[in-house]
């Protein structure tokens, strides 16, 4: 049995989804609403893994009982545990750079895009419910560093100064990024897997998040590149999945920012 | 095709492709490179590898600079003993748990460890000649970190917070062990090799949290990995105090 507990598609949770649409794979989907905190409720499957979420939120895929997090793995697992095309290179130097994406897009697309889009989207969604349960339901998040995500929400975290610091960190992965495209049709070569899978999640907000910086003039390869994976049947099966119409709009507290270096 | 390994010391990064090569038993022409001698950001290295971070592997014409995913590399790869669990939720878990050390535990412990010991070490230099090693340093995010570690900018709550985690963390590994004899489950895998560079010395760093009363399947775990011939091989090449830290791991009459 394959279940997929998962929220708006959007991020992290857009992830496995065009993955299993890759696949072919049919599963039975766990729909919870992230941002009204349902994954902090008794039922929510978990275990010493999930429950530190080392993306601090995202899906949780439940194959015969076992628990798999962590949407870079989880997309790694689908690849490797459901039948269907292989969507890692098989050549083992392009399999490393795969999962090199995968570690620089974690930490660094993981830790900002968040940033951006809580602070446009969710901080002022949280901001229309009753503040003081809101409190008393995050007082009670474990471990304490998934409740600081969700305390930088309330506690003007996100001043305008704070959120331009954050933009300007994107400078860094989108010319990498873009400079990969222009050697390569995919990031790990001449074939489509799991790090486009990965850097799409996440990408294909900016052009709405920061417009200045992801646009056809700034980031042409990265502009065509988003073209091409949204064309495919894969990612229009996931974001059919939304139940709002809108998961451009649905963010939740990402990766931890490198505390030091 | 040779196999060349840019690495500092058996320890943390460095010290995880020199495991893994050394466990499937293939041979590389070594490059020691000081660390704190700054010598990751020479003109000689950067050609390498541009963004001055070690370790880095060259393998004919293939470069590789991310020393997790370089493991796995090694294991896909070269023929000798497979480093990865045959089934894929096996997999998964190794994979779960390297990046909860790379990017949970390590950074703690390392920013302790760079307070105590890089720090101290790299402030015998002269001060000026410090600051224009720094100013090369081609990624800023390695910029500030050093800046931080060689003139003492840590602050106390950034130190409180990475002791809470390191003891957080190694009450979670704990935890792991005593349901399973190797990070992976049944056999021991590229996550051990990991969980070793990082945790080999937290017996003599950590005393109050490590020991054989609160974390005897660490303990365990750490000991069988240090008798392992590749293990032994591996920490012989180091050249400084710290990878001879390693000696804390021999088993004493009745351990």
């Amino acid at each position: 049995m394959l279940e997929l507990y998962t929220s708006e598609p959007n991020t992290f949770f857009l992830k496995p989804l065009i993955a299993l649409a890759e696949k072919k794979a049919a599963f039975t989907s766990r729909y919870f609403d992230a941002g009204a905190l349902q994954q902090f409720e008794a039922s929510f499957p978990t275990d010493l893994e999930s429950s530190l979420q080392l993306e601090r939120e995202g899906p949780v895929l439940v194959h015969d009982g076992t628990i798999i997090s962590s949407s870079f793995f989880m997309l790694e697992y689908i690849s490797e545990a459901l039948p269907g095309e292989s969507l890692m290179p098989s050549d083992p130097y392009d399999a490393y750079r795969a999962r090199a994406w995968g570690q620089f897009l974690g930490a660094q697309l993981g830790s900002i895009v968040p940033v951006l889009g809580c602070a446009k989207y969710l901080a002022p969604q949280l901001a229309q419910l009753d503040r003081s349960q809101l409190e008393r339901q995050i007082a009670a998040i474990e471990p304490s560093e998934r409740r600081i995500g969700w305390l930088a929400q309330l506690n003007g975290t996100y001043s305008e100064a704070y959120v331009e610091s954050v933009r300007e960190r994107l400078s860094m992965p989108i010319s990498r990024i873009e400079t990969a495209l222009g050697r390569e049709p995919w990031l790990a070569g001449t074939a489509y897997s799991i790090a486009d899978i990965d850097a799409y999640a996440m990408l294909w907000v900016l052009p709405d998040l920061v417009p200045a910086k992801v646009n056809p003039t700034a980031t042409p390869c990265i502009v065509d590149y988003l073209l091409r994976i949204g064309a495919r049947e894969s990612v229009c099966a996931a974001l059919r999945t939304s139940h709002t119409g809108h998961p451009e709009r649905h963010f939740v507290p990402g990766v931890e920012a490198a505390r030091w270096g | 095709m040779p196999v060349i390994l840019y690495h500092w010391e058996p320890n943390a990064n460095s010290g995880k492709p020199m495991l893994t090569l050394a466990e499937k038993g293939v041979a590389y022409e070594s490059r020691y490179l000081d660390l704190l001698q700054f010598d990751q950001h020479k003109p000689s290295y950067l050609a390498v590898n541009p963004d001055g971070t070690i370790p880095a592997m060259v393998h004919g014409s293939r470069v590789l600079t991310e020393s997790t995913p370089m493991m796995e590399y090694i294991d896909d790869e070269f023929s000798g003993p497979p480093l990865k669990p045959k089934d894929a939720r096996s997999r998964w878990r190794m994979r779960w748990w390297m990046r909860f050390f790379d990017s949970h535990f390590a950074p703690s412990l390392s920013m302790i460890g760079w307070s105590i010991f890089v720090g101290p070490a790299a402030r015998q230099r002269p001060q000026e000649e410090l600051r224009a090693a720094i100013d090369r340093i081609p990624l800023e995010s390695r910029r500030i970190a050093w800046r931080k570690a060689v003139f003492n900018e840590f602050s106390a709550d950034e130190l409180a917070e990475s002791k809470r985690r390191v003891l957080s963390s190694t009450i979670i590994l704990e935890r792991h062990l005593s349901r399973s004899s190797w990070i992976a489950g049944d056999s021991y895998s590229l996550g051990d090799i990991n969980g070793f560079n990082l945790g080999y010395a937290l017996p003599l760093s950590q005393p109050e949290h490590c020991n054989d009363t609160k974390t005897p399947h660490i303990m365990e775990w750490l000991r069988r990995i240090y008798e392992r011939p590749a293990a032994r091989e591996t920490w012989a090449k180091g050249r400084t105090p710290m990878a001879a830290r390693i000696k804390i791991l021999e088993r004493g009459p009745g351990a």
